[in-house]
């Protein structure tokens, strides 16, 4: 079964004490439904992307480490589904209700499973 | 145990020719060397985007292409449970190391119960 990324996009300064019951409420459902569906392999909630680290690789060879995001943009990924579903149609209807129980965007990719010796994905 | 998202991040012209079988061989033996471990709980790359958006009246557009418009996307990422984030940044380090590229680390601070 194929793989999808769901990814909640949150605003930089984005506070989860907005998140009030109705909320909480609507996404545990969303949840409990991609569950009951076996569309849900994992799901979680992302620290402030603030508190992420950042490696990048120096020109001589070593990897130096910075406190924040690698991405300088104004919102990032504040919590992410990985779903099992038949294609990316399925996803996106996931995704349509990621966007009405989060109250946020919504990215949705396909996962390409990494094999060994291949030079691009299937 | 405590889980890690390790993204890794590529430019949007990257080009997968550009892998060579050394790079390929490395990052195959990174990934048996965090099963070993026991710390690779995903791993996979990711392909194009669709972006879903709120309308005011209520519906939701779809559109093609990634929601954040940078010029570098993530291009594969890796789930990891490990003791505390400094683990998590030595097996981040030679994911740099097997990718030449550039990686995030975040703590996944919270998972939904699955009963």
């Amino acid at each position: 079964m194929p793989q999808y990324l769901v990814a909640i996009q949150h605003p930089e300064n984005y506070d989860p004490s907005v998140e009030g019951e109705a909320m909480i409420r609507d996404i545990s459902a969303l949840n409990e439904e991609m569950d009951a569906a076996g569309a849900r392999f994992f799901a979680g909630g992302l620290e402030s992307a603030s508190l992420a680290k950042s490696l990048r690789k120096q020109p001589d060879g070593n990897v130096s480490i910075t406190d924040g995001p690698y991405l300088e943009a104004k919102e990032h990924i504040g919590g992410f589904w990985i779903l099992e579903c038949a294609d990316m149609d399925e996803a996106l209807a996931w995704g349509r209700k990621a966007v009405v129980a989060c109250r946020a965007p919504v990215e949705v990719r396909a996962f390409h499973k990494m094999r060994p010796n291949r030079k691009s994905p299937e | 145990m405590p889980q890690y998202l390790v993204a890794g991040y590529l430019p949007d012209d990257f080009d997968p020719s550009q892998m060579d079988e050394a790079m390929g061989r490395e990052i195959h033996a990174l990934n048996k060397e965090m099963i070993a471990a026991g710390v690779r709980k995903f791993a996979c790359g990711l392909g194009a985007a669709k972006s879903l958006r709120a309308q005011p009246d209520g519906g939701v557009v779809i559109t093609d292409g990634p929601y954040l418009e940078t010029k570098e996307h993530i291009g594969g990422l890796l789930i990891l449970e490990c003791a505390d984030m400094d683990e998590a940044l030595a097996w981040a380090r030679k994911g740099v190391a097997a990718t030449r590229g550039q990686v995030e680390v975040r703590e996944i601070f919270f998972q939904p119960s699955t009963d």
